[in-house]
């Protein structure tokens, strides 16, 4: 076989691969424009004959998205402000020093990593109540989600700083920082592009976290939208055009801020530095 | 003269391991030191100690008079030029240069001035506003060393800083580097694992060993009298040939052993008699001659010629090198008489390896 025609092949199985995986996503998007009959056409239509527009706003308007949103929102730029401030001192110190409990450190956040997040919440319900913190059910996810996250986030960023040459931190020392300037002068700025991509990828994960803040939140003006969407479906519905318009209006901004940043990732801030 | 640098008494342990063992070095002002040994050897724990990067667990280490051994490195005033560069890849070439400045509280106008003036010098001036990675190698390592020479310190450390050039560029550098040493009055430290640049570069060669220093002195001084076996190997290139001898009952002659060849040279001075010596003699002090003319004959197994000169290699145990200037007469296979000149000869004790 050529290079060329073997080329071909991998593209060609290529785009069925992430054909098959966006076929949900395409689905979701065709769903919430079809009307009521045009849902349950047999054979289904791949095409809206008639877009139904106005769902988008009946469904915001009726469910209380915005709320919804809010909170989503709060939850995930609280969870993400704190792993990141917590998280980024943690993993440069990982990076930096190399012993035996550096290495157990490592084990026990990669354990942390392990358990999930439904066998978690009951400690964390019981343990939260005593403390009085189901009072602050937003302020009591944003600890657990971040407890939950920050490992995820500790390695990837442990990465990033590893990446950074020593060499750099020692130049600048020499050059007459200290050592905390040359962390927030040198290390910083070149570990940067890590961070935010790894502040995304916890900002997305906590912006769709639901089993937390569904066994936490009990006030409905204080849940986000992934327990709104969840408390849209019962074991009778049929309203399917408008909890995939919920679906597409919850998840469309997201998908946007990874397809605008994801050039951000590949970047090459680092070359240069050696060699 | 005073000392710029001044250790006496080093040591340096990293846990069990013994990295540097009671160095005593002094370096006077305005000297270019060159720090040279195999790979481990601990010259760039010493460079580095003197940075302040690493700490010494016992002795003195002195920087212009004034006690250093907890003084971060910060506040030493060195400059160092790291193997690597270590250019911030984040900020152009000025902001390279005047990172340092910057830090001090520099005025922005004169660190700028400084940058320029710098730059004029080192022929960075139409790169300022470049990033590292947009430079050559050549032009990388320019801003690494215009980055030490900015700020005018104390010393200027240097840590293998042209192992990473390619051979032309390495040899201009070095007469380059050595040109700005003396333009700057400097105190130079310089960590080599390349014989020849201490030896082209330096006032004074330190030869280390396993943390130990093994000599000290001006290069051809170590070139010439080699305290020990391993000075005498590791200085000069093609590395010094070692051959085995025993002395002879009156201690006025020597038995080389060269496996098929054994041959008796007078020395010039009285040592043991009878006992176990290993002869040192240079490749380039083994003259060539017709067989039968010289000291000695040996058959040739390799004969590699760079033009200038010609390495000959004798089918001996240990092998012998000679080196000959220009073109040689030696063809592989045949047999060549040597000359040797007894006062050239470099004797080591067997066990010890020191000079006697």
């Amino acid at each position: 076989m050529s290079e060329t025609t073997r080329n071909r092949l991998m593209l060609v199985i290529a785009i069925v691969m992430a054909a098959i995986y966006l076929f949900p996503l395409y689905w979701m998007y065709i769903t919430a424009l079809k009307g009521g009959s045009e849902m349950f056409a047999t054979p289904p239509s791949f095409w809206p004959g008639d877009p139904q527009w106005g769902t988008f706003g009946y469904v915001w308007e009726s469910r209380g998205m915005g709320r919804y949103l809010w909170n989503s929102l709060v939850i995930a730029v609280g969870a993400v402000t704190l792993i990141t401030v917590l998280g980024v001192g943690c993993a440069y110190v990982l990076a930096r020093y190399r012993n035996v409990w550096v290495d157990v450190g490592l084990f026990l956040i990669l354990m942390l990593q392990v358990l999930p997040a439904s066998l978690m919440v009951t400690p964390i319900f019981v343990g939260f109540s005593q403390f009085g913190m189901l009072n602050y059910p937003r302020l009591a996810v944003i600890i657990a989600i971040a407890a939950k996250s920050m490992p995820f986030f500790v390695v990837l960023v442990r990465a990033t700083f590893m990446a950074v040459p020593m060499e750099l931190e020692e130049a600048a020392l020499v050059d007459g920082n200290s050592r905390v300037g040359a962390f927030f002068n040198i290390v910083l700025p070149l570990a940067r592009n890590g961070i935010l991509v790894s502040a995304i990828l916890i900002f997305m994960q906590a912006f769709g976290e639901f089993v937390y803040s569904k066994s936490m939140i009990q006030a409905v003006d204080l849940q986000p939208a992934s327990v709104g969407l969840n408390s849209f479906m019962g074991p009778n519905t049929n309203e399917w055009n408008n909890i995939m318009a919920y679906a597409t209006m919850y998840v469309t901004p997201i998908l946007a801020i990874f397809v605008l940043l994801q050039r951000r990732i590949v970047s090459g801030l680092t070359s240069g530095a050696l060699k | 003269m005073t000392n710029q640098i001044e250790l006496s008494g080093v040591n340096k342990h990293y846990g069990a391991f013994h990295a540097l063992k009671n160095i005593n070095l002094s370096i006077a002002k305005g000297t270019f030191v060159a720090l040279v040994g195999p790979s481990g050897c601990g010259k760039s724990t010493l460079l580095r100690s003197l940075a302040g990067l690493e700490s010494i667990s016992e002795g003195e280490l002195k920087i212009a008079g004034e006690l250093m051994n907890n003084v971060p490195p910060r506040k030493r005033d060195v400059a160092m030029v790291f193997q690597s560069y270590a250019l911030y890849p984040h900020m152009t070439v000025e902001e390279n240069l005047t990172y340092s400045l910057r830090i001090r509280g520099v005025a922005k106008a004169d660190a700028r001035k400084a940058a320029e003036e710098v730059a004029a010098t080192t022929g960075l001036s139409h790169l300022l506003k470049r990033y590292p990675r947009e430079l050559s190698g050549g032009q990388r390592q320019r801003v690494a060393m215009s980055r030490a020479i900015i700020r005018h310190p104390k010393a200027f450390l240097f840590d293998e800083p042209l192992s990473n050039l390619d051979a032309a560029l390495r040899v201009h550098m070095r007469k380059e580097i050595r040109a700005l040493h003396d333009r700057l009055g400097a105190t130079s430290v310089y960590v080599t694992h390349d014989q020849i640049e201490a030896m082209t570069m330096a006032d004074h060669v330190v030869v280390m060993r396993d943390g130990v220093i093994e000599q000290q002195g001006k290069p051809l001084d170590l070139y010439d009298k080699p305290a020990n076996k391993f000075v005498a190997g590791f200085i000069g290139s093609p590395a010094m040939n070692f051959v085995p001898a025993v002395v002879s009952e009156d201690g006025k002659s020597l038995t080389v052993n060269l496996g098929s060849v054994k041959h008796k040279i007078a020395i010039d001075h009285q040592i043991q008699p009878g006992s176990k010596v290993t002869t040192g003699i240079r490749p380039e002090h083994i003259g060539v001659t017709a067989p039968g003319q010289g000291t000695f004959d040996v058959p040739v197994a390799v004969v590699e010629s760079t033009g200038s000169s010609t390495f000959v290699t004798a089918e001996t145990t240990p092998e012998l090198t000679i080196v000959e200037t220009g073109r040689g007469t030696a063809r592989a296979g045949e047999a060549i008489g040597v000359i040797i000149d007894p006062s050239q000869l470099h004797l080591f004790d067997e066990t010890s390896g020191v000079r006697l």
